[in-house]
């Protein structure tokens, strides 16, 4: 009787501590903070969208550790390591090696925007079985039977695949015929050239097009002249225009409608992400820029209205780029890749993402948060966005589409 | 009306020699308008590396910082408000100059001047190790320092003129288009070069420079302050890359890493030109321009500035002494 009185009784109390202590050992198993790291250009010509990228990042760290951190590990808070890759592969690589070797606590990266930088970084954190998430396009970066590399993005390759049926579609319903003739300016980046490869081989004679003037250069232009004066003389029914850099945009996009043939005599489509910049408004009247079209890997687009805006608000940012929202949900990939390893390893999150099943993407156009086995996003969809009244828009897919495509003709 | 609009939007498609021809002339002039930028930006260089032998590997950052006072100028001191968006940037440019030939004086005097001059007796390789080191660090400085202060967002000074120009023709069914903004600053990069080839060979000031180029000990004991003249010389050759560098920028948007581009167009040029020629570095940035351009028409474009270098190993092979440099000073 005196026995039932007491609340606490020994084997309560035993219970109570041997849970305890292994509660306090599985916290000290656990770091104060699992570290991300992001290797993005801070300095030098990719400066800009490299901060971009971190902004993403710092975002979306931020959202995790609001709704409770990584839950399978007891509420760990996400934390990011930033190292600047610089401007040049050689550089990319070096940061790479230097990451790899001071950071070994990393359970996983993000990287290195441009798809030479990406080639190069990769080589290192596979050799250090580190997990690297990239938004890059080359379709080399997962060609290589690398194990530890995972893309996001639909490569060059995919993304040309789905865009021209879509272009010339456009073209046929605005004007009533296919057009006939295409030149192609593109600047000799990874992602430029594995976008302009699989057009050469296939793709504009699959679509009826008839390739007139096919011209590489290489970036930063000093002048476009020689370039839009092969346009000029060929007079093809588009151009195909692939900068990364946004000077190249610029010079290019001006010189156009210095000889006449820009806003809309030569409809402009192009591939990538740097067209679309909000750099492109500091150095080009927005007149140039109306009506141009390009074919991007993600955009901010419809049902992320309210991301967008808390985005634009923090970062005063005029809209939200491919390098935000791709490295926003790149980050959520990693921290739900922790949730099913349950540690807090790098080999556990690498198996966790090859096995990863997490339904259809949200933070990405079409396809699914599952990667195959070359590490390539299954399904991965596209975005094209089109300048409209100084904004960038995203005008397809129809089911993400902000705006309605319109096209360029005069 | 209709022939011209034709020739203007390259209509004749079936004429392949009047193409031809036409993009040989529409090279031409572009070789020669961003030639008459990369000239002066030589000149400027020339008057450092040539005349002084200091070896300055900060000269293109000199060049950024030039480009964002033109452009400060123009958009925050109230210059482009005053002048307009066509005359204002070229006002803003000229004013770059002179701001930037006070902070070549000032870094000079403070940090140049250990390195060179009457003290590079003392000094290893007639001082050279210690500029090398000493530019590239103020280089790092610089491009470093240009991030902090004015981010990684580019900057462009905005002129109407950068996307238009005058069309010359049409004739024969051709057309050439003179771009506005690059005609001008052609045109004053020109009086630049004419007005500084005036000061050196004529003036008192020229001739001090002259003699503590030639011959730095003889200048000194004929009581030419030496280390004013190369001062003063160093001044002049930033606030003449710093003009150069915002007469590109009328077309090119730049960053504070902009610099590293056109370093080695600048040292090229005044090699090719003859060290120690004012006159043969604005030839030898010329022959870079149209190199750039014209080698468009016969390479792949991705090619351009490989040609350079090409061009650059003939001459240097052909005439080591570059088109103007005396044989005793061999490239």
């Amino acid at each position: 009787m005196a026995e039932s009185d007491n609340p606490i009784s020994r084997r309560t109390l035993l219970a109570g501590a041997t849970l305890g202590l292994a509660s306090w050992r599985l916290w000290a198993a656990q770091p104060a903070e699992i570290k991300v790291g992001l290797l993005v250009p801070l300095s030098g010509l990719y400066a800009r969208p490299g901060n971009v990228m971190r902004h993403g990042a710092e975002m979306a760290i931020d959202h995790i550790n609001a709704q409770g951190g990584v839950k399978a590990l007891g509420g760990v808070r996400l934390g990011l390591s930033v190292i600047d890759c610089g401007d040049t592969t050689e550089k990319a690589k070096n940061a790479a090696q230097r990451m790899v070797a001071q950071q070994t606590d990393l359970v996983a990266a993000i990287g290195a925007y441009l798809s030479s930088f990406t080639l190069a970084v990769t080589e290192v954190t596979e050799r250090a079985s580190l997990p690297l998430l990239t938004l890059s396009y080359a379709d080399s970066i997962t060609d290589r039977g690398f194990k530890y590399v995972f893309q996001t993005s639909a490569t060059a390759q995919a993304q040309a695949e789905q865009a021209l049926p879509e272009i010339m579609k456009l073209a046929q319903a605005a004007t009533g015929k296919r057009p006939q003739t295409v030149a192609i300016i593109t600047d000799n980046t990874g992602a430029s050239i594995a976008s302009v490869k699989p057009m050469r081989e296939r793709l504009l004679a699959a679509n009826g097009l008839k390739l007139v003037v096919d011209e590489t250069f290489t970036p930063p232009l000093a002048d476009a002249t020689s370039l839009v004066q092969k346009v000029r003389s060929a007079r093809p029914d588009l151009l195909f225009f692939l900068p990364t850099v946004i000077s190249d945009a610029k010079l290019v996009l001006e010189k156009m409608n210095e000889f006449g043939l820009g806003q809309g005599r030569i409809p402009t489509v192009s591939f990538g992400i740097a067209i679309a910049e909000p750099d492109m408004l500091q150095t080009v009247a927005p007149e140039f820029l109306q009506g141009v079209l390009t074919c991007v890997a993600n955009w901010g687009f419809k049902g992320h209205e309210a991301l967008i805006a808390e985005f634009k608000s923090r970062y005063k940012e005029p809209w939200m780029t491919q390098n935000a929202i791709s490295t926003y949900g790149d980050m959520w990939v990693i921290k739900n890749a922790l949730e099913a390893a349950g540690k807090a390893d790098r080999a556990s999150v690498a198996t966790a993402l090859r096995t990863m099943n997490g339904g259809p993407s949200k933070y990405y156009p079409g396809g699914e948060v599952r990667f195959d086995a070359k590490g390539r996003r299954v399904g991965a969809g596209m975005t094209v966005v089109q300048w409209q009244s100084g904004i960038p828009v995203t005008v397809m897919p129809p089911q993400l589409a902000m705006a309605q495509p319109v096209w360029p003709k005069k | 009306m209709g022939r011209r609009r034709d020739a203007r939007l390259g209509l004749k498609q079936g004429n392949a020699v009047t193409a031809l021809v036409e993009g040989i002339f529409q090279a031409l002039v572009a070789g020669l308008l961003i030639g008459a930028i990369y000239g002066i930006m030589c000149v400027g260089l020339g008057l450092i590396f040539g005349v002084m032998r200091v070896i300055n590997f900060a000269q293109g950052d000199f060049m950024m910082l030039g480009m964002y006072a033109a452009f400060y100028c123009f958009t925050a001191f109230g210059v482009g408000a005053v002048f307009g968006t066509t005359w204002g940037p070229f006002v803003s440019i000229l004013a770059a100059g002179p701001i930037l030939a006070l902070v070549g004086y000032v870094v000079h005097r403070l940090l140049i001047s250990r390195v060179s001059g009457t003290r590079t007796a003392s000094l290893e390789g007639e001082g050279h190790h210690a500029q090398l080191v000493l530019t590239l660090g103020i280089a790092l400085v610089l491009q470093n320092g240009g991030l902090m202060a004015f981010g990684s967002v580019l900057a462009s000074i905005r002129t109407p003129l950068s996307s238009s120009a005058w069309e010359l023709g049409p004739f024969l069914d051709m057309s050439v288009f003179v771009n506005k903004a690059r005609g001008i600053d052609a045109l004053m990069a020109v009086a630049i070069m004419a007005g500084l080839a005036l000061l050196i060979s004529r003036s008192r000031l020229g001739k001090q420079l002259r003699a503590a180029a030639d011959n730095s000990v003889a200048a000194t004991y004929m009581g030419i302050d030496v280390d004013r003249a190369h001062r003063i010389a160093f001044a002049l050759g930033t606030g003449i890359t710093a003009i150069a560098g915002g007469l590109l920028a009328t077309n090119y948007p730049f960053h504070p890493f902009v610099g590293v581009d056109y370093v080695i167009v600048m040292y090229a040029g005044v090699v090719l030109g003859g060290m120690g020629s004012i006159v043969g570095a604005f030839w030898g940035g010329m022959t870079i321009g149209l190199v750039q351009q014209m080698s468009t028409l016969i390479l792949p474009t991705q090619l351009q500035n490989a040609a350079i270098f090409v061009v650059f190993l003939l001459i240097v092979f052909f005439r080591p002494q570059g088109f103007f440099g005396r044989n005793v000073e061999r490239t």
